[in-house]
């Protein structure tokens, strides 16, 4: 029943949430989708790299799940599920785009999406690099790492949300580790001598 | 080849810390590993990537871009609610060509699991209607500003959509006096039912609800204005219908019965209300002032089900 819940009655799970929506409560994938949209945002923006289509790619992915909601079986998480629509979306935008040309406006977009979620210098700059760092690698090895490295998923989560095998899914990492290493080592212990590089000393 | 063997590059020993690498080989990287401190180094420096990457605050979604998904959602929840009262609800619906569509969906919908369908049994002889809350074309100078450079979109969402997002993401904090009763529709006798409109005949019935963009405000107005029969003399203070009204209100219920036009304010500016019947709840488009025949404009959406009560 798509009852409103009573006060004191305890929130209801995921799945119960997308149950409810596969019976017709129009409330229940919005209350489903808030819970998990940070965690959502995050996967898509750092897959894609770029604000405006990692939002797109977002958009896609939860009008997908919305309507293939009674496709879900249980044999993952609810979460799982989601990540693997918006990872699926958002490998389909960097595909479009691949095929279209490179677009100018990309490294403005960058610009502003570094900006936008940094909140002092200090973490700025590292997430400035990391970002940058992310957008060297190939989508599946950056898509991999994301999910495994930046949100913290098990390998084993990771392969259903990539749609890959858990072997692909190390494989994927373990590359992109050993690619994004050039980029990020001064990050980690060395920083003082990255900071010792000022830009601009010249005119 | 046995015995000594040469520095690991970074690949492999990742690939060697991922558990990839096993039997023989695997024992020689261990073995290289124990007396060569400058692969245990780079060992080190791939875990710090690892943790590097950990480290990295997630962002937050966006307010802007939270609005226009609830946005989308929502008229994903009326498009849902109209097809599943296109396939089923004959009996309610034999003056309708087709159901109407979300604002944000040009292409057709994948017929498969609609999730309104197992309820509908439930909800069958409960009346069937969509609101569509349309700005008309009363200089919604504000909004035209917001939403008029908005035109390409890469994606799916239309332009008026993405107009959507923008233009209600100021008042996401407005509330308003009306929400205040909070109604409930409960069903078919709480719902003025109106003579027959069409997008080509219907008068404006003349309103004051400032409309909110806040979902669940917006819901409980809708409900309100659903079960509150139009004032006497309504005709007579109403904007006058312009065909752009008339080509907004067809491209939004897209042959659905019109059950209701009124005008209204959103965000401090004239709009319109239009209500039509589609599936099993009904639902609210907020549109732009550059809805028309052709331009989906809407600002925000809700649905309102008969039988549920709202919170």
């Amino acid at each position: 029943m798509p009852d409103t819940p009573g006060p004191g009655r305890p929130e209801p799970s995921d799945a119960e949430l997308l149950h409810r929506h596969v019976a017709g409560d129009t409330e229940a994938f919005g209350e489903l989708f808030r819970r998990h949209r940070d965690r959502l945002w995050a996967v898509a923006l750092r897959t894609v790299c770029d604000p405006d289509e990692a939002a797109d790619a977002l958009q896609d992915a939860m009008v997908s799940a919305f309507r293939r909601a009674g496709d879900f079986r249980g044999e993952s998480a609810v979460t799982t599920w989601l990540h693997r629509i918006v990872v699926n979306a958002s490998l389909d935008r960097l595909r479009r785009r691949a095929a279209r040309p490179a677009t100018s406006g990309d490294e403005q977009a960058f610009e502003a999406l570094a900006a936008h979620d940094g909140d002092h210098a200090r973490s700025t700059d590292t997430r400035l690099d990391v970002n940058a760092a992310l957008r060297m690698l190939p989508p599946p090895q950056r898509a991999a790492l994301v999910v495994v490295d930046m949100l913290g998923f098990s390998v084993a989560d990771a392969a259903v949300i990539l749609g890959t095998s858990p072997g692909t899914v190390k494989s994927r990492c373990a590359r992109a580790r050993a690619r994004l290493l050039p980029y990020v080592a001064h990050l980690q212990g060395n920083r003082s001598a990255a900071e010792r590089v000022q830009p601009g000393a010249d005119s | 080849m046995r015995g000594q063997m040469a520095h690991l590059d970074a690949e492999v020993l990742a690939e060697f810390r991922a558990g990839l690498i096993a039997g023989r080989r695997g024992a020689r990287i261990t073995a290289h590993l124990v007396g060569c401190d400058r692969c245990t180094a780079l060992g080190d420096q791939l875990a710090g990537v690892s943790a590097l990457l950990a480290s990295v605050p997630m962002p937050a979604l966006p307010d802007s871009l939270a609005q226009r998904l609830d946005t989308v959602l929502a008229a994903e929840a009326a498009g849902s609610s109209a097809q599943a009262g296109a396939g089923q609800v004959t009996t309610d619906q034999d003056e309708r060509g087709h159901a109407a569509r979300p604002a944000h969906r040009a292409t057709g919908r994948k017929q498969r699991s609609r999730p309104s369908l197992r309820l509908l049994s439930l909800r069958v002889l409960a009346p069937v209607a969509a609101v569509v809350l349309a700005a008309g074309g009363y200089g919604l100078s504000r909004i035209a500003a917001t939403g008029g450079g908005v035109t390409a979109s890469s994606g799916s969402a239309s332009s008026a959509e993405r107009a959507a997002g923008q233009a209600a993401a100021p008042s996401a904090a407005a509330t308003h006096a009306n929400s205040a009763k909070s109604p409930v529709v409960r069903g078919a006798g709480t719902v003025p039912q109106p003579r027959r409109l069409t997008p080509d005949n219907f008068s404006l019935v003349a309103g004051t609800v400032s409309f909110s963009a806040e979902p669940a405000t917006l819901k409980r107005q809708v409900e309100h204005e659903l079960r509150t029969a139009p004032p006497a003399g309504a005709a007579a203070t109403a904007p006058p219908v312009t065909r752009q009204l008339r080509g907004c209100v067809q491209n939004l219920t897209h042959g659905a019965s019109l059950v209701r036009v009124e005008s209204g304010r959103f965000e401090g500016e004239p709009a319109t209300l239009v209500v039509a019947r589609t599936g099993p709840g009904y639902t609210a488009w907020v549109a732009g002032p550059d809805c028309s025949a052709t331009s989906r404009d809407v600002l925000a959406t809700t649905t309102v089900t008969p039988g549920t009560t709202a919170p």
